[in-house]
């Protein structure tokens, strides 16, 4: 594997300092921050269980070595460049200090949408429809999000499913699983409960600064379905 | 350390003088005493299994709320029919509720849009609900389990979120509850092992197990992870592993055991081709090449979605693939006699499972017909769904021993 | 009525020094041993060379013990046990049981010397997945030592020499999963002797050692290090391996090449794990017989450790060597010294109070 060249700062030399600072405060402030980060011992054994280190190059030390060295400039080149790399598997809590660099990324990664940073946009294109599903109905995942055309990958099977969904769906024993649009049937009371714990936590916010259409559309949907159950948005 | 005297090998005994890292769950109880939240305890009958620095750890056998996978629901209905099966025909019973949301841990960890405060509401919603049935969370999925291990810990250690979650709830007229322990279904398998070995049909002994256990159940947040010292000597985490045995199956080992799968969580979606590369590279390749599975067993989710999903295209560049892969609980359930179609629904994976059916003794060809008389029997609108009745009948009586 | 008698409990390097010194500045001593045999970790574990200028560890024990038991002043008892002590400086009644046939005895003793020692991290714990317990290949600094006291160093497995060692340095050492927070200090050291003395007695094999830190005290930078890197070619790689496991018939060691900044994966013969110190369980009881502050880690608490690095929570109880924490051998020998003469001195005190009345 060639050795990693040197982060190629110029690139976010527009950004002013005083920006990068802020953001930088953000991660350091965020309540769950000194429980992921304690000292670095640059020892590399995160990058030793690392799978995204052996494909991207991406370095989980080198995150948490930033971080602990309070380096402001190549904090903000890795929260652009190199956090949507992580594959969140945390084999890096292997740390011997108590670090967590997956979590440390977690933290880098929510600034980075809230703060509607382009990179997050780019990492997050053609993700939208599954933030739209988990808003709104409640699971991730549904049957009809496989279709041959976005899984050509999966081989025939993709195809099959995608064709006989309805009539497969139907064959399935559990009765909480003939849904084909969610994963299981999921409440009205549940659903409403779900949309109120997004609007009190700010997550439609969050979203609002990665996604402005689909933030329209979540909104819209929950509020319809909130009035219909005669729940208003508490603040 | 001591030494086996039979085999010379040696054996690692714990010395309980030692002290180990800090138990959580006293401080799960400490804040239930200082009127932070309820703890939901894990009712009886429970069995009492080991964990990683020696702590027992309860596992409910039944009378559990199912909180059940997105995906695996989604995509591997097969895999959450059969968790049900093995409890129905071990007589155990469980509740499958429409009161569930996802654990929202794939979309967070994927793309970040949601916030810590958030995922714990999610989380502690989901528990107080499970808590109104009286019935003891067991998580399907291995995310979930990990996920909520991680949201106790912030739970515990911030009095703020705590008290942010508590308020959002009251506004849902839900109290704050913990369960006693978070428990995977794997931890429940585990715990029932003898009993589905007990019940089997079929013949294992010729069937070669590769085992993958997922980083979200062993690596992130260790302490409540299953180690037996009966399995790898307790130096690898037990679980799936120990129903494999216990079923007859021969377990070979593979040199990139403790990589992740490189389900990715965004990645699986939008950058494939990491995912692809690195679950055939590392793993499937390498089980291959070193241990000529019949089969791949894995306990979650995304794993099974990665190694299943993965080997299609890894074929036109001749990479050495083609192992079917699939949960402890399905490979479980097929031993025991079940339905590969109706219950396993084996027709959603993706790499071919029929050699390992036919290895097993399992009659596929007439069983697939079987289910494409039910298919065509629903399409005809003589019946509206596969029911449970339809499947319960299936396996002879005496193997519906309850269990004590 | 004030005693004329230092108790020693411990007869290794620290015990035996200590009990010579007590005896040499004309005090008596008792000296309990739980083993059959004196001589404490170097000579129960076949210690080959000390890491201090590489002299034979037999010949160098063997000198130590011989010190004592030819000694008029000292008075030692094998396979024997404390169990029990009350009184105080000048005076303690310690209960000295002999585990044979649980024969209790009494020993009056002025003042108390511990010198209990240390145990290794066992492998098989919390985070560490080396594979100690489920390959003979991987073996811990206490397993090569005895082969390289019987010039025998092998592959385990196979009985032949190996062609690939690695050394893992701080296992259960510096780490805050396992609680074992501090440096053992001495394993860096005793890994590159031993590296030195692999590659003395099998030339042709290539010996890596993986670090997070290496831990080169004064001349042991001079006297160990260079000499391993420059006259042995000992590959020193600065990152610390993730799990080991077995790939065909050899070990495979995955890390990271930090200052090359790349992943690695390399397979080895034999993987030798650096194990740090733990209190051992003699130090761990006795501290509660005689009712010592242990720290957070189970060491014999020294409350000054940098003013008096030989008292404990009690007075008239001194420590030496590795039950007060991480040692090198010439740290327990140093305060074995100091530990002697503040219990001769305590004594001395205390005659002369009871005289006065």
């Amino acid at each position: 594997m060639a050795l990693h060249a040197p982060p190629k700062l110029e690139k976010y030399a527009d950004v002013p300092y005083e920006e990068k600072e802020r953001l930088f405060q953000e991660v350091k402030s965020d309540p769950r921050f000194p429980d992921y980060l304690y000292g670095c011992y640059e020892c590399g054994i995160c990058v030793a269980a690392c799978p995204s280190a052996r494909f991207y190059d991406f370095s989980p030390r080198k995150i948490a070595q930033t971080l602990a060295r309070e380096d402001v400039e190549l904090f903000y080149y890795q929260l652009n460049e190199d956090v949507w790399n992580c594959s969140q598997c945390f084999s890096c809590n292997r740390c011997p200090r108590g670090n967590s660099p997956g979590g440390l990324i977690t933290i880098m990664r929510e600034v980075a949408v809230r703060h509607g940073l382009r990179s997050a946009k780019e990492a997050l294109e053609g993700y939208s429809r599954v933030i739209y599903k988990i808003m709104l109905t409640g699971t991730q995942v549904s049957p009809d999000m496989i279709q041959a055309d976005a899984f050509p990958d999966w081989g025939p099977v993709a195809k099959e499913t995608a064709e006989k969904l309805e009539l497969w769906r139907k064959a399935i024993p559990p009765e909480t699983m003939h849904t084909t649009s969610t994963a299981w049937e999921v409440s009205d009371q549940t659903l409403a409960e779900l949309y109120l714990i997004w609007y009190m936590t700010g997550v439609l916010d969050m979203i609002r600064e990665v996604d402005e259409g689909l933030h329209m559309i979540l909104t819209d949907v929950m509020e319809e379905f909130l009035e219909e159950k005669g729940l208003a948005v508490a603040s | 350390m001591d030494t086996d005297r039979t085999t010379g090998e040696r054996v690692f005994r714990r010395d309980p003088d030692l002290p180990t890292p800090e138990d959580i769950r006293e401080r799960v109880l400490a804040l239930e005493e200082a009127g932070e939240w309820i703890v939901q305890r894990v009712p009886q009958p429970y069995r009492e299994v080991p964990t990683k620095y020696g702590w027992p750890k309860k596992v409910p056998l039944q009378h559990t709320w199912h909180h059940k996978s997105c995906g695996q629901c989604g995509h591997i209905p097969g895999y959450s029919t059969a968790i049900f099966w093995l409890h129905r025909k071990l007589g155990l019973d469980y509740d499958d509720p429409r009161d569930q949301t996802s654990c929202t841990g794939w979309n967070y960890y994927a793309s970040a849009t949601s916030n810590a405060a958030a995922q714990a509401a999610v989380a502690a919603r989901n528990f107080a609900a499970a808590y109104a049935t009286g019935y003891f969370p067991l998580i399907h999925c291995g995310t979930s389990y990990g996920h909520y291990k991680e949201v106790r810990e912030e739970l515990v250690k911030h009095g703020e979120l705590r008290r942010q979650v508590r308020e959002i709830l009251a506004k849902l007229g839900k109290p704050l509850v913990m369960p006693e322990e978070i428990v995977h279904y794997s931890e429940w398998v585990y715990a029932v092992r003898e009993e589905i070995a007990a019940r089997r049909v079929y013949d294992c002994s010729e069937v070669v197990v590769t085992v993958h256990p997922a980083c979200h159940y062993y690596k992130l947040v260790q302490g409540d992870a299953i180690y037996d010292p009966d399995i790898y000597g307790g130096q690898r985490t037990a679980v799936v592993t120990a129903v494999a045995k216990a079923l007859g199956a021969q377990v070979r080992d593979y040199s990139t055991w403790f990589d992740c799968c490189g389900f990715g969580f965004r990645h699986i979606l939008v950058q494939r081709d990491f995912t692809r590369s690195f679950a055939v590279s590392r793993k499937i390749e390498t089980m291959i090449e070193e241990a000529k599975p019949d089969v791949v067993l894995t306990h979650d989710t995304g794993c099974v979605t990665t190694l299943d999903k993965s080997q299609f295209a890894a074929q036109v560049h001749k990479k050495k693939v083609g192992v079917p892969v699939m949960s402890e609980a399905q490979f479980a359930a097929l031993a025991m006699g079940a339905h590969p179609y109706r219950v396993c629904q084996l027709h959603w994976h993706a790499a071919d499972y029929r050699p390992l059916l036919e290895k097993m003794g399992i009659d596929w060809r007439e069983r697939w017909r079987e289910f494409e008389e039910d298919l065509e029997r629903i399409q005809r609108g003589e019946k509206e769904y596969l029911t449970w009745e339809d499947v319960d009948a299936e396996v002879p009586a005496r193997h519906f021993l309850p269990v004590s | 009525m004030p005693s004329d008698v230092v108790l020693v409990i411990g007869g290794g390097p620290a015990g035996l020094e200590a009990a010579r010194g007590v005896a040499d500045l004309g005090a008596r001593v008792v000296l309990v041993e739980e083993r059959d045999r004196l001589g404490g970790t170097p000579v129960f574990e076949q210690y080959a060379a000390l890491t201090h200028g590489f002299q034979d560890a037999e010949e160098v024990m063997d000198r130590m013990v011989q010190a004592v038991v030819g000694h008029p002043g000292v008075e030692v008892r094998l396979r024997s046990k404390v169990v029990s002590c009350e009184g105080q400086v000048g005076s303690f009644r310690v209960g000295v049981q002999r585990l044979e046939d649980g024969a209790p005895a009494t020993v009056e003793a002025g003042a108390i010397i511990v010198a209990t020692g240390f145990q290794h991290f066992d492998p098989g714990r919390e985070t560490q997945v080396y594979g100690y317990y489920e390959y003979p290949d991987v073996i811990t600094l206490a397993d090569a030592e005895a082969m390289l006291k019987a010039k025998r160093f092998v592959r385990p497995s196979t009985g032949l020499p190996p062609e690939r060692v690695c050394f893992i340095q701080c296992v259960g050492s510096r780490d805050r999963q396992i609680g074992n927070e501090y440096c053992s200090k001495v394993c860096c050291g005793i890994a590159s002797k031993q590296a030195i003395e692999i590659r003395q007695q099998v030339p042709q094999c290539k010996v890596y050692i993986f670090y997070i830190d290496m831990r080169m005290y004064g001349y042991w930078e001079n006297e160990i290090y260079w000499p391993a890197q420059e006259q042995y070619k000992v590959n020193y790689i600065k990152g610390i391996a993730t799990e080991i496991i077995r790939k065909g018939d050899k070990l495979l060691v995955r890390g990271e090449d930090t200052t090359l900044g790349r992943p690695l994966e390399v397979p080895m013969d034999v993987v030798i794990l650096s194990v740090g110190m733990e209190p051992s369980k003699g130090t761990r009881e006795v501290a509660k017989v005689l009712g010592l502050k242990q720290n957070k880690y189970g060491f014999i608490e020294v409350p000054h450790e940098g003013v008096d690095p030989v008292a404990t929570s009690v007075p008239g109880i001194f420590v030496a060597g590795a039950a007060a924490g991480p040692k090198d051998l010439d740290d327990t020998l140093s305060m074995a010294g100091a530990a002697a003469m503040k219990a001769v001195a305590a004594l001395r005190r205390a005659a002369v109070a009871g005289a006065a009345g």
